[in-house]
């Protein structure tokens, strides 16, 4: 029986050993956040030379081409809004995780390029922290979608509300009609139209045209559970309007809308409009062009990009031109009459569009229209 | 009294023991019968393989030993198919014990000690009612080594290899009469290889040919584990085993976003208990009950600031951050199981195992289930006849009823026949119905990955569960020293549980929004999968030294997908499939007058193109091995207490690499032309302890070893 006794007393001490192993809990840091913000506002401080501030707002990207012209975004928005601060955001924490990190970003010989984008959080808390007076948060999305809904009813909205609790009254209060968001490419009615004209009258693409290719342009779009009223919509004003100006000339289909996928470009082109042949460009509607634009709409190995489809339908299928003038190409790496793919962010009287709601939203602060804060609010009552 | 050391391969009934046909078996039944007796089809790999051939890994064994599996070691871990059909319609059993430790339906099959294992069996399809209708592939038993010297025993293998390849196995036995212990350490190391640095360039946005990307990354892993057994009299035994183990996968960083840019490896912690006991009633009757609880544990350890999902002041946020050398909970998963069976001869002929198992799984895995946890629960009620009415002819048939309580009750039933003709023909056929419900990850998991695009992986919690009808008809043909078998199967799977490619738009919005991924990746049930081909084994030993073998395994599999945009049935690729495999070998064991023996094998593994839904198709492949070892121990008055066994070898003699761009599927991970030593040194005191094998077979007469 004692022998017993210290078989049990084993197994049982055993068991205990092994669940106490078996709990260690991983060692979150709870200051993380506060640390990494702390970053974030020294980036701010560092570049802080105004009290107005636009803070773009885009998905982001892990292309190249797509850094280069957020780059020159940048630049121009910079040149366009002198004695305002400009910083670039992604909302995508993946694409900001891997344009900063990079071994070889400790390799002297081979120096990786290394990007701190933030994201909208954390930036405008910094902004915030950093007692900026007038603030402009431009979102570069293409339609009012759900991209643009989390711009405006998420960041904006928490930070207008002081979610967490990170500025005095006295803040909220001087930043009260002090904020307004800047409306996506195709935010207003007015602005479908006006794409329009800036499209074709780019230099490529009003080229492919009086050569009589057909052009299609490749845009995201938001799955039907979550269209809003005027995001996707605008795929469709945006076709109707180029179709007007250039009779079956042009159409603009999406990754994502359902009713307007590359199937239903097709229906239009072929059975609606009668086109079954001849040469086909493509184009991503799109501020940057990365993955979709080069494997939704380019990859000529999967059977199921618009190039390959295109091609099986009998047209004369092109995802890329070689005619993109080098003084317009963000891509550094560009060299002209070789394959590219420009995308809306390279164009700059489509930079122009953005801009100009950029200043609709200044103009709004100024005439008084600028998001109110809770405190003020209730001050007002 | 007899004083013998424990190596078994110097003694003569070690040598009677090579001879397969001798080999007895357990999987099948859950009962034990000699090979060449089994009910159930049952592929063994002996020690005497496992020795020759040196295995590195479990992986290792298995694909170069069997032609029924392929393997696919990722930088994620090991992806393993069996005749078509992946890693989670696989049971994988220690000394019929099942495995836990899954991460994305891969077993880890690093928590084997491939320096443990005595032997392995393998019945394939779901033919045993014992284990569990999941096994909808099949079973693989390993069965490890028996410690049954009463004293002490001493050991430890060291290997080392090309790529910084390292395996240590420790173990230490104590047999105190009715106390025994069994301490086992292992650890697996490998620097982890690059078989290109070239990219996919239709992947990238530039031709990249300075990658980081492995093909199999850095890792390290190590297991401790530790088994107490009492045996109170000559009837009731018990016992207690608990082990703990780690791996860490280490992932470089290069420079190029969306490529090979990593900001975290993984790192799983293992850990489980066991308790339970036997109580043998005699003859071969016997009750067993075991209970035990494992938990396997995922973690991201980050090694550059990385922003993920997480919590700040309460809220939800998706900009958490976490720095180097911080860790973040992907997926804790626990299951406990408790199993009640027993074994009863019967009148008229007829041998009985019922049993009830009981089984509840945990899975907390905070930004990847909603709500962060989710369990599930099953219970199963199993009976097993086997049924020897004549000499010539063994029944086994089988019912399993299951309850799960998110799906039901389900009763499957499992029947399998041996006719034997003469000594030498063996015919057999099972029918089997498999039955799985969807895992608690199938239904409720999500995650992201990266690569080179962001892919979005999504459970369904409308999945209906699997069932499968498996239809084998072999025959099996024994003389002097030849052995064949051919064996045709067919297995039938209805809602077949798959990851497909699925429009974006089909994402939920909140994720959709978060990650626009460029792929999105759903389990879905498939309309109707088949799996269906031939398995043919053939051994030959010609005589005491030289033994030749070769296996071949054809294979085709017929899937289909109701497509709910385009309103159609669209064929689906059943990731990883090859239509043919095949493995070869020759051997050489000599036993010298002085009891050293050395031995030396020639090891051939081939396999045609496997093909993928996604990024290209697998090259076909054939790869060579040629193994060596060295046995001498020592005399100390008439023992022999130490023991030592060299082994050293070339693996892929011809140095084949498969160099497929990054990005795109291999054929073979194999790094090229490595080498490998390894030395054991075995101390042994002690009296051995003969526990022969009993046949649990009713016609004593044709089936005992004698």
């Amino acid at each position: 029986m004692k022998k017993i006794k210290h078989f049990m007393m084993a197994a049982v001490a055993l068991m205990v050993a092994m669940s106490f192993t078996a709990c260690s809990n991983d060692d979150n840091n709870s200051s993380n956040y506060e640390r990494y913000q702390q970053e974030v506002n020294a980036a701010v401080n560092r570049q802080k030379s105004s009290n107005k501030v636009i803070l773009l707002v885009a998905f982001g990207s892990t292309w190249q081409q797509a850094y280069d012209t957020f780059d020159t975004i940048l630049d121009e928005y910079k040149k366009e809004f002198p004695g305002w601060d400009v910083y670039l955001s992604f909302s995508s924490a993946i694409c900001i995780n891997q344009a900063r990190a990079g071994e070889h970003a400790k390799d002297p010989d081979t120096p990786a390029e290394v990007r701190n984008y933030y994201d909208p959080e954390h930036w405008l808390t910094a902004i915030g922290k950093a007692n900026y007076k007038t603030i402009v948060v431009q979102s570069l999305q293409v339609i009012p979608g759900e991209e643009y809904r989390r711009v405006r009813d998420s960041y904006v909205k928490d930070f207008m509300n002081n979610k967490n609790n990170d500025f005095t009254e006295d803040y909220m209060h001087s930043i009260d009609k002090q904020v307004a968001v800047g409306v996506p490419l195709m935010g207003n009615d007015d602005d479908v139209d006006a794409l329009a004209n800036i499209l074709v009258n780019e230099s490529d693409i009003k080229s492919m045209i009086n050569n009589g290719t057909v052009v299609a342009f490749m845009g995201h779009g938001n799955p039907e559970d979550y269209d809003y009223y005027g995001a996707n919509v605008r795929y469709t004003e945006l076709e109707n309007a180029l179709q007007a100006l250039y009779p079956k000339k042009f159409y603009v289909g999406t990754v994502d809308m359902p009713g307007n996928f590359v199937d239903d470009v097709y229906d239009r082109m072929a059975n609606r409009d009668g086109i079954t042949s001849g040469s086909v460009q493509f184009y991503p509607l799109m501020s940057i062009a990365g993955d979709h634009a080069h494997n939704d709409m380019a990859d000529e190995d999967d059977p199921e990009s618009w190039y390959s489809l295109f091609k099986e339908w009998g047209y004369e299928a092109s995802a890329y031109e070689t005619i993109y003038p080098k003084s317009a190409a963000c891509y550094t790496k560009y060299v002209a009459g070789t394959d590219y793919i420009p995308a809306l962010g390279e164009r700059a009287a489509v930079r122009a569009l953005w801009m100009q709601h950029t200043q609709d939203a200044i103009d709004a602060i100024e005439n008084g229209d600028g998001l109110s804060t809770p405190t003020t609010e209730v001050e007002e009552e | 009294m007899v004083l013998m050391c424990l190596t078994q391969t110097l003694s003569a009934q070690d040598i009677l023991r090579e001879d397969s046909l001798q080999e007895v078996v357990v999987t099948g039944t859950g009962t034990q019968h000699l090979l060449k007796d089994a009910p159930v089809q049952t592929e063994v790999i002996n020690k005497q393989m496992l020795q020759n051939y040196s295995g590195q890994s479990l992986e290792d064994i298995l694909g170069g030993l069997t032609s029924s599996f392929s393997f696919n070691e990722g930088d994620m871990g090991s992806q393993m198919q069996m005749n078509g059909l992946g890693n989670s319609y696989i049971l994988i059993l220690i000394d019929g014990k099942r495995i836990h430790g899954d991460n994305g339906g891969e077993n880890d099959l690093s928590l084997i000690d491939p320096h443990n294992i005595e032997k392995i069996e393998i019945v394939k399809g779901a033919s045993s009612a014992l284990y569990g209708s999941d096994a909808i592939a099949g079973v693989i038993n390993i069965i490890t080594k028996r410690h049954d010297t009463e004293g002490i025993l001493l050991e430890n293998t060291t290997r080392g290899g090309s790529h910084g390849e390292l395996r240590q196995h420790n173990g230490i036995a104590l047999n105190l009469g009715k106390l025994s212990s069994y301490t086992n350490f292992q650890l697996q190391h490998s620097d982890g290889w690059q078989n290109t640095s070239r990219e996919d360039p239709r992947q990238t946005e530039f031709l990249i040919t300075d990658s980081r990307n492995k093909t199999v990354n850095r890792h390290t892993n190590w297991q401790v584990s530790e088994r107490l057994t009492y045996s109170i009299n000559n009837h009731i035994e018990l016992y207690a085993d608990g082990s703990i183990y780690r791996k860490r996968i280490y992932r470089p960083s290069g420079h190029h976003p969306g490529v090979d840019v990593k900001t975290y490896d993984l790192r799983y912690n293992n850990a489980s208990v066991s308790a339970g006991g036997k109580w043998k009633l005699g003859g071969t009757d016997l009750i067993t009950l075991d209970v035990d609880w494992n938990r396997h544990a995922y973690y991201y350890d980050f090694t550059d600031v990385t922003l993920t999902d997480g919590f700040h002041n309460g809220q939800p946020t998706s900009y958490f951050p976490y720095y180097p050398g911080q860790s973040q909970l992907q997926s804790d998963q626990q299951r406990t199981m408790a199993h009640l069976k027993g074994v009863f001869t019967l009148p008229a002929d007829n041998r009985l195992s019922a049993g009830i198992e009981w089984r509840y799984d945990w899975l907390k895995a905070p930004n990847r289930v909603k709500g962060g946890k989710a369990t599930d629960n099953t219970e199963a009620l199993y009976v097993q006849d086997e049924y020897t009415p004549l000499n010539w002819l063994n029944i086994t048939a089988g019912l399993r009823l299951n309850r799960n309580e998110q799906f039901g009750w389900r009763l499957t039933p499992k029947v399998s026949a041996m006719v034997k003709a003469g000594d030498d023909w063996r015919i057999r056929a099972a029918w089997s119905q498999g039955f799985k419900t969807p895992t608690p990850k199938e239904l409720h998991y999500r995650y992201v990955r990266d690569m080179n695009g962001t892919y979005l992986f999504l459970g369904n919690t409308n999945l209906k569960p699997q069932s499968s009808n498996y239809f084998s008809l072999g025959i099996e043909y024994n003389h002097g020293g030849f052995s064949a078998t051919a064996t045709g199967y067919y297995n039938q799977v209805d809602d077949m549980i798959a990851l497909v490619t699925i429009p974006n738009s089909e994402a939920p919005a909140d994720l959709y929004t978060q990650y626009l991924p460029l792929k999105t990746r759903q389990y879905k049930n498939l309309e109707s999968a088949k799996t269906y081909g031939v398995d043919v084994n053939m051994r030959y030993r010609i005589n005491r030294e030289w033994t030749a073998g070769i296996s071949y395994n054809y294979l085709d599999t017929d899937a289909k997908l109701y497509n709910s945009e385009k309103d159609i049935l669209q064929n689906v690729v059943i990731d990883g499939m090859a239509h043919h495999k095949g493995n070869c070998y020759v051997t050489w064991n000599h036993t010298m007058k002085n009891e050293n023996t050395w031995g030396a094998g020639v090891y051939g593994r081939a396999s045609t193109k496997r093909y993928y839904q996604l990024n290209g198709n697998g090259k076909g492949y054939n790869l060579w091995r040629l193994t060596g070892n060295y046995s001498f121990s020592l005399k100390h008055g008439k023992q022999r207490p130490l023991t030592f066994n060299l082994e050293a070898g070339v693996d892929n003699i011809f140095n084949y690499i498969d160099k497929t761009d990054h990005g795109l599927h291999l054929g073979t991970t194999n790094p090229g032309t490595t080498f490998y030593a390894a030395f054991t040194i075995r101390f042994n005191h002690g009296k051995k302890l003969f526990n022969n094998y009993k046949s649990n077979s009713l016609n004593q007469n044709n089936n005992e070893e004698n």
